[in-house]
This record gives structure tokens, C-alpha cells and sequence, in this order.
């Protein structure tokens, strides 16, 4: 199984593979800058679990898992 | 007419920047989506727009259309790129498509005074030569680094430059060039700059297309030949190889223009405002403190305060007028009308005041956006976003406002369930009903008042649940938010939009409820024939008494009470001043009993809102009638509902 920013642990960093989602949504993940190549750190868990919070191109973003889920990694420290 | 228009990403300070330029106080707030409409300002003789936040040319919420279709129609004369400095390299991904445009663009480096916290240093002057265009570092909230601004601004105007475009990898450009060298490409509508159209031809993107004459078959296989090698060449679709390539450029310049020193990290607040255990029962420490605060405490010692010299004055301006001969339906106007009516609303103010001024200083200082990080999930599961949460807390103070930043939630469904429901939340033109009855019938019970607020609550969950299970389409909802730095409220804009909100209520106090004090007053003097009649007999008890019988099983089917009612569809706040003028000497106990206190209590809350909300409503519900008007019967019947259920069991 790949593993995607919805899957990354608290801390972890990962690099962006592919976005496999609906055209809008990968549009809009893409403009926020999930791009191939570009690290992503699992910066925190909402306290109920969902959302998270990540790092990425110097700036912090949320989304929720599910839309993480749509961003496969290509390797995680 | 001359028109700059202000562009750049959710919260990068455009307004902020807009309310230095013009001299106005638009509403501004720190969290990714304040602005929803463009917002028009007067600078220098020039027109200058405030639009809203948008991360790219491709809008995904109704409010970055906004800002897209005026960027691309209306052709401003010049574009400020807004830029929050200590996010350059996302920033900079939506400069290389405003690049594209074929408008002078000067880049304006907002929040420069956050750069050093942050061990960040930006080199502007070659920032501005890669762009070829001005780059200024400033900081709008602290007004540094304008001294210059109107003089770049009226250097660009003049020059009319237009900033170089920043190419792409070479195996991208090679696709891009043809199809800007074909025949097509010519026939382009005035001012639509050549590049930027044949990257859209690639990108195919539908809004673009739909806005241009039919594409000739020599062009159309230009296009997919174009299209085709991109996908083999990056295994991803055209559109995503272009973002891709934007990024790049973003990233390149960024590198070559900014230098950060790593710094310690250093303590944040969300440490606790987002952490596992400490994040809800800090919320709720804080809504709670809040209302405390204001309502409770402030409210507490100035509300009598307030009554016991609105009662002085009725009475010394009683006996004075009658002392000098005034016609006793004159004096009753001045004193029973308009005194006993404004005055019951106005002594809200002081509490009100304290509540805006709280509400400001949350909304400032960039608590809003973790209220909805860690409220989505529960948000969530009853059919709303986390978003949701932003209109729900500022719609204790005032709905209209609330009911218009739902419009940054991403889903439709979410968006109008957030538009329904808001209204359940107690605003601040409903507290002095709630406060008249619970004074008057529940003296010494505290916990009454906490009470309004969770049946709004509790409806709000209600609604959504049954919205949910209605719903067949399961669909998967976009939540994507930016958590803004944190930052101190600074005194003047905090000052600003409280004074702003409170004159706003004092103003209707002077307008709508003075007539409406007035107004009912005769309509309760007169009778049909025109002649002076009791209040039992008159024009007004006429007409609540025909509509009255709907409210007899809520228990309040007096025509004083249905009158109140009507006249709170114009402002809720004349349904405390109606009940003081028809009432008059009579006590509250007269036309209610405990448990009709309640269920009246529980029918002001949830039924429709005032006539502005309507209005808000309507307009975010996307000016669509059929929609408006289902929200509004849904809330009048869940409202009677629920305040006859309540008298029932009261």
C-alpha cells in the first residue's frame, strides 16, 4: 500500500507522488502547492482525529484525511 | 476612469492594505476569507478595488469567481499583487499567472514587519528585476513602507509596463509557442493577452473556453498534439504539468530572492489552541468567557443603571409636558412611543459594546481558523464544515455578516446549510427580548440565559442531522483552510469594527425603532374610525387580533405579542420596544404566563431573522427564490415547532 499525507504520522515528512482525485480537487490541492516532488510534514491531528494539519513550502495548511488520502508519497523519513 | 485593483491569496492583507490606501474602514479580520465581495475605494481620483482572496486564476469557491471575473473582464489598469512575504513561494505561484495578463503589476511585499520573527530576509530589488516590475516591501496593519507607494503607484500608470512573463522548462515552451503563433490566436477578444490564452488552451480549462469564438480544426489538433506529448512526457494531465511548471518558477525565484536563517522554534499558542486535550475545553473556556463577560458582568451593572434613567426621564418629561398644555396624544407619542421604545433598546448598548468588542479582538487576532481546524469533525457530522463554525460565532453578534462569510465554504450543501441555520444563534438584536423575560419571569436563574444559547445550538444540530439524512448524495467535501499567523489586534482596527457594529445598532435605534415606537404608538391610540380609543379597540389590537389565533397553541395569542412579532421582521430589537409601548403601564404577566415566556423566548430565537438577514440569506443562497423561500418557511415552522413543543412541556 502507498502511503499518502493522510497516512503520515505526526512528524513525518513525505515527498508528493501523484494526486489521484476528482479534476477540481486535484486543481485545487495543486494550486496549494502539492506538487510532484515537494515535502510534506505532518505537522498535527485535530484533536477528534480529522483534520490534519501539514507543512509544505514553508507554510501550514489543513485539510482533512480524506483529501490527504488523494496524495500518494513517493518515500517518507 | 482609472482602476487599480488589489490581487493576492486568502488573508494576505489586501483590505488592510485597501483601508491605509483609501482612508475607509472595510471589514477586515484575521483569517483566510474575510473579503467576499469586491469593494470599491476612492484613491487619489483613481478607483480602487478591494477583491477577494484567490490562490490561483481557477476559481473554486463562488467568491474567487468573483475575483476572477473581474481580473479577467473588467481589465484593470493596473494590478497590486499583494504578497504575504513570509509566504513567498506560494505567492509567487499565483504572480506567474498574473504576469501572464498583460497588466502593469507592481508587487506589494505586505507583513514585512512578521519577516524577521521568522529569520526570513527578501531581496525585493531583484525580485522586482526578475518580474521586471516595482516590488515594494511594506506593512500595511503597521502602515510602513507607504511613504513611497503613491508615487510607484503613479510611475507604473504612466509607463504602462508590463511585467515579463516567467518562462517555462523548455519542453513545456516548445508546445506553448506554436499555438500562439497560430491564426486563432489572433482573432482573440481585445486585451486577452496571447501567452496566457494558449496556456489556457492546454489547460483546457471550461470557463475560458466557453468565453471564446469556436476553435478551428488546424487549431484544435495543435492543442492535442500539444496536450498528448505533455501527458506521455509527465505521466499527468496537461493541467497539472502546468501548475507544476509554475510552481517551478515560484520556487526558482523564490530561492534566488529569499534567505532564511533558521530560527529556534519559539513558543506558539497552538501548543494549546490545537492541542488534543487542551483545544475544546479551551474553546469553550472562551465563548463562555465571553459571553460572561459581557452579558453577564457588563450587562449586569449597566442595564439597570440604564433603565432606572430611562424611567427618571419618562417621568419628568411626563409631568413637564403635561405641565406645559402639550396634547396628551403628543406627549404619549414622545413619552410612551418613542422614549419607553428607544429606551428599552438602548439599554443593550454598553453590553453589546463589550460583546463586539470580544468578538473583534477573536476574530483579529487569528483564533477563528483553529476554532474551525478543531471543530470540523464534529462540524462534520452534522452535514456542516468546520468552516461553519466562523458565521455561527460572529452571528452572536450580528447574522448579516455571519450569514456572508459562509460563502468561503468550499461545498455547496455545507455552505447553504450554514446559511439556514446561522440565524438559530442569538445575535445581539435579540438579547434584550431574551433579557426583558428572563428579568421579568426567571429573576436570579442564571443558567436561563446559557440556555437560549444551546437550544440555538441544539437546533443547529437538529437541522443538520435531519439535512444529512435527507441527503443521497454522499458526496466526498473539500475542507482546506490556512491556519494565519497569530497576531495582536491592533487598537485602531479593533476600535474600528466594534465602533462600526455598535453605531450600527445605536442608528437603528434612532431610525427604525423611533418610527416604529412612534408609529405603534398612534396605530394603538386610534381606532379604525380614527378616533382616540383604548388600546383594546385600536387599529393595531384590530390587526394582531387577526393573526393572534396562529399563536394560541404557543400560548402567546395576545395581539400585543403578534404585534411584536410583526414589527421584528423590520429589527428584532422592536419587539422589546413594541412590547413597551403596547403594554405600557401593564405588566408582562398580563398577556404571558412562565411557560409562554418560554416558548415566545424560543420563537424569536429561531424564527426567520430580521429583514437584513432575510436579505443576506437570500443573496448567499445564490439569489435563488425557490431556495430562499424553503429556508425561510423551514424556519418559521421549525420555530413554532419548537416554541409548541416547549409550551407544552413548560
Amino acid at each position: 500500500m502507498t502511503k499518502t499525507v493522510g497516512s503520515l504520522s505526526v512528524g513525518e515528512t513525505g515527498t508528493v507522488d501523484t494526486i489521484d482525485a476528482p479534476k477540481e480537487l486535484k486543481r485545487r490541492l495543486m494550486d496549494m502547492g502539492f506538487t510532484r516532488g515537494v515535502a510534506v510534514k505532518m505537522v498535527k491531528v485535530a484533536p477528534l482525529g480529522d483534520p490534519i494539519e501539514v507543512e509544505l513550502r514553508g507554510y501550514n495548511l489543513c485539510l482533512r484525511k480524506a483529501e490527504g488520502e488523494h496524495i500518494s508519497l513517493r518515500q517518507t523519513i | 476612469m482609472t482602476t487599480i485593483a488589489l490581487v493576492g491569496n486568502p488573508n494576505c492583507g489586501k483590505t488592510t492594505l485597501f483601508n491605509q490606501l483609501t482612508g475607509t474602514t472595510a471589514y477586515v479580520g484575521n483569517w483566510p476569507g474575510v473579503t467576499v465581495e469586491k469593494k470599491e475605494g476612492d484613491y487619489h481620483g483613481m478607483r480602487i478595488l478591494d477583491l477577494p482572496g484567490i490562490y490561483s486564476l481557477s476559481p473554486y469557491s463562488p467568491e474567487e469567481r468573483v475575483a476572477r471575473r473581474y481580473i479577467l473582464d473588467q481589465q484593470p489598469d493596473l494590478i497590486i499583487d499583494v504578497i504575504d512575504s513570509t509566504n513567498l513561494e506560494r505567492s509567487l505561484y499565483l504572480t506567474t499567472q498574473l504576469a501572464e495578463l498583460g497588466r502593469p503589476v507592481i508587487l506589494a511585499l505586505n507583513m514585512t514587519d512578521l519577516l524577521e520573527k521568522n529569520g526570513i530576509t527578501i531581496d525585493a530589488k531583484k525580485l522586482s528585476m526578475m518580474f521586471n516590475c516595482p516590488a515594494v516591501q511594506l506593512s500595511a496593519s503597521k502602515n510602513r513602507g507607504l511613504e513611497h507607494f503613491d508615487q510607484t503607484i503613479q510611475e507604473a500608470l504612466e509607463s504602462g509596463k508590463t511585467p515579463a512573463c516567467p518562462l517555462f522548462s523548455n519542453l513545456v515552451e516548445q508546445y506553448i509557442t506554436p499555438i500562439i503563433a497560430d491564426d486563432y490566436l489572433h482573432k482573440l477578444p481585445q486585451g486577452r493577452p496571447m501567452r496566457w490564452a494558449a496556456i489556457k488552451l492546454i489547460e483546457q480549462d471550461e470557463l475560458f473556453l466557453s468565453s471564446m469564438p469556436d476553435i478551428p480544426p488546424s487549431t484544435e489538433k495543435l492543442i492535442e498534439q500539444a496536450r498528448a506529448a505533455l501527458t506521455v512526457m509527465y505521466d499527468d494531465d496537461p493541467e497539472a504539468v502546468i501548475i507544476d511548471q509554475r510552481y517551478k518558477v515560484a520556487e526558482k525565484i523564490r530561492s534566488a530572492c529569499q534567505t532564511t536563517i533558521k530560527k529556534e522554534a519559539h513558543f506558539s499558542l497552538d501548543s494549546i489552541a490545537t492541542s488534543k486535550y487542551g483545544a475544546i475545553p479551551l474553546f469553550i473556556l472562551v465563548m463562555a468567557g465571553v459571553f460572561y463577560f459581557s452579558i453577564q458582568l457588563v450587562g449586569g451593572l449597566t442595564t439597570p443603571l440604564i433603565e432606572r434613567f430611562f424611567g427618571f426621564v419618562t417621568a419628568r418629561m411626563g409631568s413637564w409636558l403635561s405641565s406645559l398644555g402639550v396634547l396628551s396624544i403628543l406627549s404619549g407619542i414622545l413619552v410612551d412611543g418613542i422614549i419607553a421604545g428607544v429606551g428599552a433598546v438602548l439599554t443593550f448598548v454598553p453590553q453589546l459594546f463589550v460583546l463586539f468588542l470580544l468578538l473583534s479582538l477573536l476574530e483579529d487576532c487569528g483564533y477563528m481558523a483553529r476554532i474551525a481546524f478543531i471543530m470540523d469533525r464534529i462540524m462534520r457530522s452534522i452535514g456542516l464544515s468546520g468552516k461553519s463554525i466562523i458565521p455561527l460565532v460572529i452571528g452572536t453578534g450580528c447574522s448579516v455578516p455571519a450569514i456572508m462569510c459562509s460563502r468561503t465554504i468550499e461545498h455547496q450543501r455545507e455552505r447553504e446549510l450554514t446559511v439556514i441555520v446561522t440565524p438559530f444563534i442569538p445575535c445581539g438584536a435579540k438579547m434584550p427580548t431574551f433579557a426583558l423575560f428572563i428579568g421579568y419571569f426567571f429573576p436570579g436563574k442564571w443558567y436561563i440565559a446559557p440556555l437560549v444559547y444551546f437550544l440555538g445550538i441544539l437546533c443547529v444540530v437538529v437541522t443538520g442531522t435531519i439535512s444529512q439524512k435527507l441527503d443521497k448524495h454522499k458526496e466526498t467535501n473539500a475542507f482546506i483552510l490556512e491556519l494565519p499567523h497569530y497576531q495582536i489586534p491592533t487598537v485602531k482596527n479593533v476600535w474600528l469594527q466594534t465602533k462600526e457594529r455598535i453605531t450600527g445598532f445605536i442608528h437603528k435605534a434612532g431610525t427604525i425603532i423611533l418610527l416604529a415606537s412612534a408609529g405603534i404608538y398612534v396605530l394603538q391610540s386610534f381606532s379604525f374610525a380614527l378616533q382616540p380609543a383604548d388600546p383594546g379597540a385600536s387599529i393595531l389590537a384590530s390587526i394582531g387580533k387577526v393573526l393572534a389565533p396562529i399563536f394560541k397553541p404557543l400560548g402567546f395569542g395576545s395581539w400585543q405579542a403578534t404585534v411584536a412579532l410583526l414589527t421584528g421582521i423590520a429589527a428584532k430589537e422592536s419587539i422589546v420596544s413594541t412590547l413597551s409601548v403596547t403594554l405600557g403601564t401593564a405588566s408582562l404577566s398580563s398577556v404571558f404566563t412562565t411557560s409562554s415566556a418560554l416558548s415566545f423566548m424560543a420563537f424569536v430565537l429561531l424564527s426567520t431573522p430580521c429583514v437584513a438577514a432575510q436579505s443576506a440569506m437570500f443573496k448567499e443562497l445564490g439569489n435563488n427564490r425557490k431556495k430562499f423561500w424553503g429556508a425561510v418557511c423551514y424556519q418559521m415552522v421549525f420555530a413554532y415547532l419548537v416554541a409548541f413543543l416547549i409550551h407544552m412541556v413548560a
